[in-house]
């Protein structure tokens, strides 16, 4: 008996525990509050996710209390939100306090809560999308035409007081595009779109959020139909412009190409050369220099001594008429070249510093070489010292170890050429401008023209101008240089002493006092202090006018000859010609190293130019 | 908008805006560090619970809702957010001083740091300036809570101290978006009689 009941009792049991797993009845799972939102900061919704539910109708309850508070209160609204939130109204709503919340899941098994939730509707805000969006195409009759855009804000936002504060986006593109155009509109609410394709079709979209918050979502789209004839004018107008613009420039081309070279010069003419009145290239070449120089309008040019013969003092032939004079070194820079100008050291030629008629002056060099000093450029290519760079340098620089020579091209300064600073390069540049010479006159003799010697020597004396003693042994060099071949009156000043150059002889000397327009020497004889010397008996005169240069003889023999009395010739020897490079190099330097000393006193500062008088070495020599 | 005879001229209305300007800008920033912190130290660990009525301005009787605000009148409204500013000065120092003296200090939380403390000092003066304008009368030594969370921040304890860094810039988060609605607020009722 007793076992019966036992035995139903268990069974009954079994039974039941059957029914309720058969059933799957069980406690409901823990909920879990995934999400709160306030659209405006005034209400706030919270929604959860439900846990298993057992099987069993369950009920679910949120709770909550707020920062500062102890007391416990239940949501006060399930259903606004939809199933499963809570809403809590503006009467529930606080800003800039924590919330603590959680649910409950209750069924007849029993009942589970979710984790607490801390949430402060500061940092929840989302708005809803904005509405009424209207796209409108608007062509305006003198404006370019633009899609229009406009919209509202959400409802239930409060913009007017402040407590609210939105900024939008908007975006679109062509229905088939792939990537959306996105603009930030900030605060207002509608917006102009000016760069469209015109035909095609654009979805439009806009959204909006709180100055610290999310974005809402986008709002739903509104289609626009873009008209064909969308495109400004003005594009219009600028695709035409540039499609001319490009067939001009198309044409041109192939003109160009076609016509080729003759079109080029017909823009870019070359620029003309160097070019001297009745100065004939070919001639130079041949050798012929007193058909050249007659053509030129010279008489009976005389050779050149040798350099160190010639002048003492710096000469500077101006022949003003003639703008023709070519630069050395350079065809293209033509009538910068020499311009003889007065000797007188107050006669400025008016070009500016650079143009001081002093090869003596430090600061620049400028030998400006008389008319007859002609130089083909391409004679001019010839040197053989390979030293000699033809970048002549055309600055007025200073003469440390460079010798100007002429300027060489369009430079501010007429000054000669500077060669790199090398011991032989003032040679080469002698060497070159007496190879012309030697070119242009032939074998008579290199017209190392007064003015090239003069050069070269002012070349000379201005290497030694820099080095101060050194300088004045340049100068006596030079003054000594100067040969008078003469044995008439030519009263060249010729301080003599050891002259390298062969054969000195007895000479007169004179002292260059001017040289005058004509291209004419006035010459001063030295009767002062040359008393010992043979003199010429027909020059008593202080002042002869020895207009010309009557010829080269034998090679760098000048022959000068007055004008009223064409007879006096000087003569200036030079030595024995060798090959003119080498040995004008050499000359140059025998030069160089021969000079003494000049005196202090011969050197007469005249207005800022240094001259010799060369009278002064007669002394020395005696 | 101003009424005949109203303080609020021109330049004063342009400070406003001006304030309004930083206190935006100051919010942004302290949320960016909050933000900072809490990733790198002390996400998921649940400071938040320690957080709960640790900020030291709770004592003032701010607007909580869009209501009480309308309901405030514009003196007390500028003196509220003046000492909420003023109270604030301190903590920042603090703060700026504390991190600075860390041991590889996070140097993008340090120049937030350092800014928002800057940026508070002109904002502050800003305010100051209108009340001065505005309301001249208003007394100087407005009351203001003090900070005492500096020995906090000190505790060698690593758990209590992340807290108090924790708290420090929650709080300073929350006040400086109070502080930015509240400008936000008077500027549409100054300048656009309640019109924005």
């Amino acid at each position: 008996m007793k076992e019966n009941v036992a035995s139903a009792t268990v069974f009954t049991l079994l039974l039941f525990l059957n029914t309720c797993l058969l059933n799957g009845q069980l406690p409901p799972g823990k909920p879990e509050i995934f999400k709160c939102r306030s659209p405006n900061k005034e209400t706030f919704t919270c929604w959860w996710k439900p846990g298993t539910d057992g099987g069993l109708p369950t009920n679910y309850s949120l709770t909550y209390h707020r920062e500062g508070e102890t007391l416990m209160h239940e949501c006060p609204d399930y259903i606004t939100g939809g199933p499963n939130s809570c809403h809590f109204g503006k009467q529930y709503t606080s800003m800039w306090r924590t919330y603590i919340m959680m649910v409950n899941a209750t069924n007849q098994m029993g009942s589970s809560f979710s984790d607490e939730l801390y949430v402060d509707v500061t940092y929840i805000v989302q708005p809803d999308p904005p509405l009424e969006l209207a796209v409108e195409v608007k062509q305006p009759e003198d404006r370019k035409p633009y899609l229009w855009i406009k919209w509202s804000p959400p409802t239930l936002i409060d913009l007017k007081t402040g407590w609210f504060t939105l900024l939008y986006e908007i975006r679109l593109k062509p229905e088939k595009a792939a990537e959306w155009e996105i603009h930030f509109a900030g605060q207002q609410t509608e917006f102009k779109i000016l760069s469209l394709h015109p035909g095609q079709k654009y979805l439009v979209q806009v959204r909006c959020k709180p100055d610290h918050g999310y974005w809402s979502a986008w709002s739903p789209a509104t289609f626009i139909q873009i008209p064909s004839d969308f495109t400004m004018n003005d594009t219009t107008v600028w695709i035409s412009v540039a499609v001319l613009s490009a067939v001009i420039c198309l044409i041109i081309v192939w003109a160009v190409a076609l016509k080729g070279y003759s079109m080029v010069t017909c823009i870019f003419p070359p620029v003309p050369g160097p070019k001297i009145k009745g100065f004939d290239a070919h001639l130079l070449e041949k050798g012929k220099s007193e058909e050249l120089l007659s053509a030129l309008g010279c008489q009976d040019f005389p050779p050149t001594s040798d350099y160190e013969d010639l002048l003492v003092e710096y000469l500077e032939v101006d022949d003003s008429e003639d703008q023709h004079l070519m630069s050395v070194h350079s065809k293209e820079h033509p009538s910068q070249g020499m311009k003889p100008t007065y000797l007188d050291p107050d006669t400025d030629s008016g070009r500016g510093s650079c143009d001081s008629p002093s090869l003596l002056s430090e600061k620049c060099e400028e030998p400006q070489t008389n008319p007859s000093t002609f130089y083909d450029p391409e004679v001019i290519e010839k040197p053989e010292n390979p030293e000699t760079t033809h970048t002549w340098d055309p600055q007025c620089i200073s003469m440390e170890g460079k010798i100007p020579y002429f300027h060489a091209g369009g430079s501010k300064c007429s000054t000669w050429p500077l060669p790199q600073p090398s011991q032989h390069n003032p040679r080469s540049s002698y060497h070159n401008i007496t190879d012309v010479c030697e070119l242009a006159v032939g074998p008579a003799g290199a017209p190392a023209t007064l003015l090239d010697e003069a050069g070269k020597d002012a070349l000379k004396s201005s290497q030694t101008i820099k080095s101060g003693e050194e300088g004045k042994a340049t100068q006596q060099r030079e003054v000594e240089s100067f040969h008078s071949e003469t044995d008439q009156d030519t009263p060249w000043l010729l301080p003599q002493e050891k002259t390298p150059f062969g054969s000195a002889k007895p000479l007169d000397y004179v002292e260059i006092h001017k040289v005058n327009k004509d291209g004419a020497l006035s010459l001063l004889p030295k009767q002062r202090e040359n008393s010992g010397q043979p003199k010429k008996p027909g020059t008593p005169e202080n002042n002869k006018e020895y207009a010309k240069v009557s010829g080269v003889m034998d090679n760098n023999i000048l022959v000068l000859v007055s004008d009223p009395h064409a007879k006096n010739m000087a003569c200036f020897e030079e030595s024995a010609k060798e090959g003119p490079p080498s040995l004008e190099q050499n000359q140059a330097e025998k030069a160089l190293a021969n000079f003494p000393a000049t005196p202090s006193k011969c050197r007469l500062q005249l207005g800022g130019l240094d001259y010799l008088d060369p009278a002064c070495f007669t002394h020395s020599f005696h | 908008m101003n009424i005949k005879g109203s303080p609020w001229k021109g330049s004063l209305l342009l400070l406003l805006v001006s304030n309004l300007l930083l206190s935006h800008y100051i919010h942004n920033l302290s949320s960016e560090m909050f933000s900072e912190f809490d990733k790198r130290y002390t996400h998921g660990r649940g400071f938040i619970t320690k957080a709960i009525n640790s900020c030291h301005t709770s004592s003032l009787a701010t607007p909580e809702d869009k209501e009480q605000a309308q309901q405030i009148n514009q003196k007390d409204f500028l003196s509220l957010i003046v000492s909420i500013l003023r109270s604030w000065n301190e903590p920042l120092y603090h703060l700026v001083t504390e991190v600075r003296g860390m041991q590889e200090a996070p140097e993008a939380i340090l120049s937030k740091a350092v800014e928002i403390e800057e940026q508070t000092k002109r904002l502050l003066e800003g305010m100051e300036l209108i009340v001065s304008q505005v309301h001249p009368e208003t007394k100087e030594n407005e009351i203001y809570p003090v900070w005492s969370g500096l020995s906090s921040l000190q505790m060698a304890d690593e758990e209590s101290r992340l807290s108090a860094y924790y708290n420090l810039l929650h709080c300073l988060r929350r006040d400086s978006h109070k502080i930015d609605n509240y400008l936000k607020l008077l500027k549409c009722r100054i300048i656009h009689n309640n019109n924005c």
